[in-house]
């Protein structure tokens, strides 16, 4: 505990030096940035929005450590599950409660669809899934600006997306005049669920005993590969299910830029987290008051937003010191 | 034959910053560190380099300093994964952020304004061309300091079996962490290249997944330097390619695909199964 | 009775001439857990001096303190030129070559550039100094296990050791492989090398040492000449006490259960081939051999996590290949050679550890659920019923000791009524206490009916146990002894690659 304090310390004093470098006041930096996350109404629903965005992903990466995989593509996931909500979206025309379930589960299906290739080449062939994912990124932003600005380009639109999705298939709003919908509920509902799973079933048993202690596993009858593909394709699933709700409850379309690299920092939030679904909620909503109060930040104090990314890089090094390992826990020689 | 010869000193120019990084890759693998901050590593080369050559007027300035900033956020990662037991996924993630937005942050510091840099004393096309000669120098010297040199047997053994080091009485930690500086210099020489050899500005993303194709680049070249080389040839006789196609009507994006699907194709084992080396990435503790 | 017995004078510290010393040296964890306690030990030029004790009483802690590989939390360390340490599991870099692994830290270089041709004039010098053939060329992951150890030897002995300590290093040596490792470790002494043999193989320390120093839970307990005292003496000072007896054997109806025929499964020279034998319930069926003759192979294979050919048949059903699962639920249980990898999810607690193979099966879960209450009371069962020292039943497998896990692997073996029980080195690396309780119960278990294999490494281990002897040599049964006709000579012959001809059924 007084490590972790001692850390978030260590990081606050890089910021305001990075600030200081900046030519801005730090004082006034760090003023904007939680006013602009949480200074009043309206700031703190897009403070949840912003939480939301990165509560899904981060689920994703942490479901596919606790079974022993590196799943580094959420951010590709995320984006293929948004294309699929976005180009569905753009041209269905069907009530909200029709709509609404099939874009978030073609979204859910576009991220496990992504993943699973990651998956089989671990499952059927041994190749790294870290490998696979992180060429699978680059592959999927490539392949959704080429289908949106080419062959799939709908006529209403200008640039990197697709139309908008017609009212009906927005995400209810939770409070009038923000951004922050009914995705919320839904992740914390996951994140609810993924708890229990963990827990109490014996999928999670066999996912865990197949991430802790893989030979185990093995012997115990527990089929390593099939729990491997399973495990990435659940995760690429809530990576997607999270850029579909991106596409239907935030920017009700589909763009390129629809994440910030939320599938990155979803990494860092997975381990501030310790792989605890319910920690990860409240680690999410830290990571929000950064993404959220960012751009106050700059336009307030002149503070680039950019020091947001360089300090969360910093975090995801300083916490992952000794608390990673220590989770995985590396079989040490013979006694 | 202007056209061959045009497509031949493109792939060179395309290839050029994925030897370097790919040639990271192996020394950082060979030495049992997987290095996914290669991407990072070629930015704050590429920046580095710029914003010194911008303070001080001097290109060259700024490539030592884009070697050295290369090979400082290099020992951070084997720092990190060395002295403090964090994952080497988790920390090549943690500093491809920081490197991405340290790199944004500068340019608003160095420059005034975000997305670019202005233009800055470069090295031309005299100083591009002898990078390029110098990344196949490179390769050579690192196959000979490899498999030639004492340096090059501590190394290759930290990768393979540390505790063997650590038992012959050489520290692998200290081992990986020289492997880690090197590499990252050597990165952040691709960097440079890409900035101030090939330009004379630095952008926002320019390093455009480079330092990911070179993974891809290690893995078909099985882990040598010279087999990285001639994949990071490959890939960029395709980027090449992608110039040549582009009045067809082959869609840019998949000629930009094609390297990274490349890679997916090698990990089903069509490139043959070499091994990597049987400790690369596996943390090394006392 | 934890008083060292009779301490000559030339054991005290201060003595003279020692080409190591160690005087009060202690080693303690974080967390409180004291490897070693105010050890002393000297070890003259030219004497072959053994260190006994059971596994975790902190010998090789103590070696590596004395190599310098290891710092002393306190006491000192007095050592008359360079130590070298051979270590049990070895720690040579597999892919690389002999020559590169032995002069690795020390190459011979013009510049910067390595001499191999040096390098290989250092290994054929060395190689017939000391009478240690080997290819300096030859990569070390292709050599058979008494090579390789002599590649680690060669890399010691480079440095011009005068101190030289061998951790366990006839474990993995077969009888013939075992002599000539003692004639190089006599030819050392005889030229001044203080050698020092970590072993707890007591038949070995009579035969080739000439002192004795006994470890006991992280603390030196006993001195002896080995001139002046016995196997039994060297072991009670081990145990401390009395060794604990075994279960009694019964007579048991046989009834046919597992049956192997033409068994082929593994790698190169790690392989089983065409292997046929059956183990019948109310019997202890031993492999008896040399680590690295296939046994890993067969047991794989019987496990079901490779592949195979030929067919393995329980109760007369056959059982597919590669099927773990199946075999959990036909009643086939086994207990993996290394527990800490094989056996055991070491971040779980006790509770959720003795589910492991069970879990899709009632009581341990209920519907898509995991029952809480059934595996509690399960891992309650197998605490009092294995005498498992642990402070509760949440408590985390990895901080039990190994005697400790293993009566947990065992217990959850146990618990649910198997036909078959596959045993593969159940007493490697835990106390006597544990080991003999783990032995009775598969004594126990045979007694009620199951049909137990047994793959050891350990003859007397075999030799105590089991109604039929087996014996195993490159991948080939060679040997069936029944227990009245058990020929020590003979098995040892066989486990050493004597020819088959003549063997006793």
């Amino acid at each position: 505990m007084i490590r972790a304090l001692g850390i978030a310390g260590a990081l606050v004093a890089i910021a305001a030096g990075a600030m200081l470098l900046a030519g801005a006041n730090p004082i006034m930096g760090f003023y904007a940035l939680f006013e602009g996350a949480l200074g009043g109404k309206s700031q703190i629903a897009e403070t949840l929005v912003q939480t939301t965005s990165l509560l899904f992903p981060s689920l994703a990466v942490a479901f596919a450590f606790r079974a022993g995989l590196f799943n580094i593509g959420a951010e590709g996931q995320l984006i293929i599950g948004g294309l699929l909500a976005g180009l569905i979206g753009a041209r269905l025309d069907a009530p909200g409660f029709i709509a609404i379930p099939i874009l978030l589960i073609a979204g859910a299906a576009g991220g496990a669809l992504w993943s699973s290739i990651a998956g089989l080449l671990r499952a059927r062939f041994g190749g790294s899934e870290v490998i696979a994912t992180l060429m699978l990124n680059i592959v999927a932003a490539l392949l959704a600006n080429y289908l949106v600005v080419g062959p799939l380009h709908s006529p209403g639109a200008a640039g990197p997306e697709t139309a908008e999705l017609p009212h009906g298939s927005w995400l209810p709003t939770l409070l009038p005049g923000t951004r922050l919908s009914l995705a919320l509920p839904i992740a914390l509902v996951l994140a609810l669920v993924l708890r229990y799973l963990f827990d109490r079933t014996v999928f999670g048993y066999e996912l865990r005993a197949a991430g802790s202690a893989p030979e185990a596993a093995r012997r115990a009858g527990i089929n390593l590969a099939k729990t491997a593909f399973i495990a990435m394709a659940l995760s690429g699933a809530m990576a997607g299910l999270g850029g579909a709700t991106i596409v239907t409850g935030v920017l009700h379309r589909f763009n390129v830029s629809l994440s910030p690299g939320y599938g990155f920092i979803a990494i860092a939030v997975a381990l501030v987290g310790d792989l605890d679904p319910l920690k990860i909620i409240i680690a999410s909503f830290a990571f929000g008051i950064l993404q959220s109060g960012a751009l106050t930040m700059q336009a307030l104090a002149q503070v680039p937003k950019d020091v947001v990314s360089f300090v969360e890089g910093l975090a995801i090094l300083a916490l992952a010191a000794r608390r990673f390992v220590a989770e995985r826990l590396r079989v040490q020689p013979a006694e | 034959m202007s056209g061959l010869q045009d497509f031949v000193m493109l792939t060179l120019v395309k290839a050029a910053p994925l030897i370097f990084a790919a040639l990271a890759g192996v020394i950082c693998e060979r030495a049992g560190i997987l290095n996914i901050a290669l991407e990072g590593q070629l930015t704050v080369g590429a920046f580095t380099a710029v914003a010194v050559s911008f303070a001080t007027g001097s290109p060259l300035l700024g490539l030592l300093a884009g070697v050295l900033a290369g090979a400082l956020v290099g020992m951070l990662l084997g720092v990190a994964a060395t002295r403090f037991g964090v994952d080497q996924i988790v920390a090549g993630t943690g500093i491809n952020l920081l490197a991405v937005g340290g790199a944004a942050f500068g340019l608003t510091v160095v420059f005034g304004q975000p997305g670019a840099s202005s233009e800055v004393p470069a090295l031309g096309s005299t100083g591009e061309n002898v990078l390029i000669a110098f990344a196949f120098v490179a390769a050579l010297l690192l196959h000979v300091a490899l498999y030639k040199t004492p340096w090059g047997l501590r190394t290759r053994a930290s990768g393979e079996n540390p505790r063997a080091v650590r038992s012959a009485g050489v520290d692998p930690r200290t081992v990986r962490l020289i492997a880690t500086a090197l590499g990252g210099a050597l990165a952040g020489l691709g960097g440079v290249y890409l900035s101030l050899g090939e330009l004379d500005l630095y952008s926002d993303g320019m390093t455009a997944g480079r330092g990911f194709i070179a993974l891809a680049a290690v893995i078909f070249g099985r882990w040598t330097p010279f087999g990285a080389t001639g994949a990071a040839l490959g890939f960029g006789a395709l980027a090449a390619l992608q110039f040549v196609l582009q009045r067809t009507g082959v869609p840019s994006e998949l000629m930009q695909a094609l390297p990274y699907l490349a890679a997916l194709a090698a990990l089903t084992g069509i490139a043959g199964r070499a091994r990597a080396p049987q400790s690369d990435g596996v943390p090394y503790t006392e | 009775m934890n008083s060292p017995i009779s301490s000559p004078s030339s054991f005290r510290s201060g003595a003279g001439g020692a080409a190591l010393e160690l005087r009060g040296v202690s080693k303690t964890y974080p967390g409180g857990v004291h490897a070693v306690r105010n050890a002393d030990l000297a070890v003259f030029p030219g004497e072959i001096h053994a260190l006994c004790g059971e596994n975790g009483a902190g010998k090789t802690t103590l070696a590596s303190i004395a190599a310098g590989k290891l710092k002393a939390s306190a006491g000192t360390v007095l050592a008359h030129g360079n130590v070298g340490l051979v270590h049990q599991h070895f720690e040579l870099v597999d892919r690389l070559r002999v020559w590169e692994n032995v002069v690795l830290g020390y190459e011979p270089h013009r510049g910067l550039r390595l001499d191999a041709t040096a390098a290989h004039e250092r290994v054929v010098a060395l190689s017939q100094e000391y009478g240690l053939a080997v290819d300096p060329d030859a990569i070390v992951e292709n050599l058979p296990v008494g090579i390789a150890q002599r590649v680690e030897l060669l890399r010691e002995l480079a440095r011009n050791p005068s101190v030289l300590i061998l951790d366990e290093p006839t474990a993995v040596l077969a009888p013939a492989e075992i002599d000539a490792l003692f004639a190089t470790v006599r030819a050392l002494a005889e030229r001044g090398t203080a050698v020092l043999i970590i072993t707890h193989k007591l038949q070995e320390v009579i035969s080739h040492t000439s002192r004795i120093t006994v470890m006991r839970a992280g603390e030196v307990v006993a001195h002896f000449e080995t001139a002046d005292t016995t196997v039994d003496e060297i072991a009670r000072a081990m145990v401390g006490g009395e060794l604990p007896k075994l279960a009694t054997r019964v007579e048991t109806n046989l009834k046919p259960a597992l049956v192997l025929r033409g068994l082929t499964a593994g790698e190169s020279s790690f392989a089983v081939r065409d292997a046929t034998f059956d183990v019948e319930g109310g019997e202890i069926v031993g492999i008896a051999g040399v680590e690295g003759n296939g046994q890993s192979a067969l047991a794989d294979a019987i496990a079901g996590v490779i592949p195979y050919q030929g067919s393995i048949e329980l109760a007369g059903a056959t059982l597919p290949a590669g099927d773990p699962a199946g075999r959990i639920a036909r009643g086939i249980r086994t207990i993996p050679q290394d527990r800490r990898r094989e056996a055991l999810v070491l971040t779980w607690s006790i509770v959720e550890n003795v589910a492991l193979g069970d879990q899709r099966r009632p009581p341990l879960c209920r519907g898509i659920n995991l029952n809480r209450e059934a595996e509690r009371a399960l891992a309650k069962s197998i605490v009092e019923r294995f005498d498992v020292r642990t402070p509760s039943i949440e408590a985390s497998v990895a901080a039990l000791s190994g005697g400790n896990q293993q009566k947990v692997v065992v217990g959850r073996a146990l618990a649910h009524d198997p036909k078959f029980l596959l045993v593969y080195q159940p007493t490697r690396g835990i106390d006597v206490g544990a080991a003999a309780l783990v032995q009775s119960r598969l004594i126990e278990a045979r007694n009620a009916g199951v049909a137990v294999l047994l793959i050891s490494f350990e003859l007397d281990e075999i030799l105590a146990l089991c109604d039929r002897v087996l014996v195993m040599y490159r991948g080939a049964i060679v040997g069936n002894f029944t227990r009245g006709a058990i020929d020590r000579g003979r098995i040892g012959s066989l486990m050493a690659g004597a020819s088959a001809l003549g063997a006793a059924s």
